[in-house]
């Protein structure tokens, strides 16, 4: 009965000092809201690109002129090949078309449509894809970012790519790359690796890069050894170096982050301070009133306690409910652009719903800590002078 | 309350229900076709796009480390 009475008490406190508390509640919620999107959209960009790395290939060679990634002779696939425990070396064509008068850029990836482990995953990739009539003509495949931006410049049907010879390439448009792809392909354009070689200008004899595979992951230090014994002019990016970058993708101990962070996190307690610290006549004469008709130092802290728990707790679930439906069900519009940019073509991806719980529990004890403190620390010293002092 | 009970209900019956199969697939598959897993990301043409494999430098101070704004949000 008597712990009835107090959540009665606490109950009629709380919608009395309805806008009291309201105004606590915004401003933190925006804080959560805010932590918390910036962590799902990372979280979610985070495991869907280490999802798809293991089909990309082990190991990436480049021949390096100067310091910079030039086109790799072809010639070096059957170098690679020779060396012992080496699968599925192969060579590609790739690079970015810039779109001059809008200043825009596609990534062009050609693809050897007649191997077939290639034509059975673009069999799988696009549906009622017809290889046949594909290849008949010149024909790409384009991302949802492009097919849009092509569409918005009446380039419809197809495509006329500028060759460094000077001369224009008409290529159809065939489909678009399904919209799940988003995420990698919104402004990718797969055609046949002839079509892309004569796009860019490569002769026969080079390839943009090399990619390989090596089954057993023991050898791949020996590996990479062996590489630069065969090339003086090389570099060799790892699969384990991608991971790594995918891993720190989202680099919350260091950078602008870690400033946004601090800058949040300091704000918000200045606001509690100065919020709790200069304590309103009303409130002291409230704690006095309460120690006056007998409640303990105790039973103040308790009331105060429990005040601010709910507060806390409602403005933590909803930042991160609110964060939670901005970024899972509406695409986290504007934020997403932090991550994937805008400055080419506007990409709108539907994040997987990815929570980490022990992240989450850790913003909320950084964030309850320092709120429980700034409340309850000046109501005790308020709780323990004198009631008629208390009430002056 | 009953607010907030209600949408933190339906965030967790939509976390545990959604389906994200079709969406991992058909990145995995695009990845083993092409051999590329880095994001799309948005940039401008000078600035890299492909996660290691893009390296611009400036080119009238070569030794300068190359930066551009999204180094800002991914670690290299």
């Amino acid at each position: 009965m008597k712990n009835s009475a107090f959540l009665h008490f606490l109950t009629l406190l709380l919608f009395k000092q309805k806008s009291k508390h309201l105004g606590a509640i915004l401003i933190s919620m925006i804080i959560i809201f805010l932590l918390s999107s910036v962590l799902f959209i990372s979280s979610s960009l985070q495991q869907s690109l280490l999802g798809t790395l293991d089909e990309q290939p082990d190991f990436t060679v480049s021949r390096v002129e100067a310091g910079r990634a030039v086109n790799t002779p072809v010639e070096w696939i059957d170098r690679i090949t020779e060396i012992n425990g080496v699968s599925k070396v192969t060579g590609r064509i790739y690079g970015r078309y810039y779109f001059a008068p809008r200043e825009k850029s596609f990534l062009i990836v050609g693809i050897d449509f007649f191997d077939e482990q290639n034509s059975r995953t673009l069999k799988e990739l696009v549906d009622g894809i017809d290889l046949k009539v594909f290849l008949s003509t010149p024909n790409m495949l384009v991302g949802e970012g492009v097919r849009k931006y092509l569409n918005a410049h009446y380039y419809k049907e197809s495509f006329s790519f500028k060759t460094p010879q000077g001369s224009f390439k008409k290529v159809n448009i065939y489909k678009t790359l399904p919209e799940q792809t988003k995420l990698i392909a919104n402004d990718m354009i797969l055609m046949p690796i002839d079509l892309a070689r004569e796009i860019f200008g490569i002769s026969e004899d080079e390839v943009t890069d090399i990619t390989f595979n090596v089954p057993n992951d023991a050898e791949w230090d020996n590996i990479v050894a062996k590489l630069h014994l065969l090339f003086y002019d090389v570099r060799v990016v790892e699969k384990r170096e991608v991971r790594k970058a995918y891993e720190n993708l989202y680099n919350y101990k260091g950078g602008l982050f870690l400033i946004l962070y601090l800058i949040t996190i300091v704000t918000f307690m200045l606001i509690l301070y100065q919020r709790y610290s200069m304590v309103y006549s009303s409130e002291r004469k409230e704690i006095g009133i309460l120690r006056a008709v007998g409640w303990s130092i105790k039973d103040v802290l308790k009331l105060k306690f429990y005040e601010t728990v709910v507060v806390v707790l409602v403005s933590f679930v909803l930042g991160v409910v609110l964060a939670y439906l901005y970024v899972f069900i509406w695409n986290a519009p504007l934020l997403s652009q932090i991550f994937l940019g805008g400055a080419n073509l506007p990409n709108k991806v539907q994040f997987v719903p990815v929570i980490h719980f022990g992240i989450l529990g850790s913003i909320f004890l950084f964030y309850a800590v320092p709120f429980l403190a700034a409340v309850l620390i000046p109501a005790w010293k308020i709780a323990v002078t004198p009631p008629k002092e208390a009430m002056l | 309350m009953s607010v907030i009970t209600v949408l933190a209900a339906g965030m967790l019956l939509h976390y545990i229900t959604y389906d994200g199969r079709k969406q991992e697939s058909g990145l995995s598959r695009l990845t083993g076709l092409t051999g590329f897993s880095s994001p799309s990301l948005s940039v401008a043409y000078y600035e890299p796009r492909l996660f290691l494999y893009d390296e611009k430098t400036n080119p009238a101070y070569p030794q300068m480390q190359p930066i551009d704004k999204m180094d800002l949000i991914y670690e290299k």
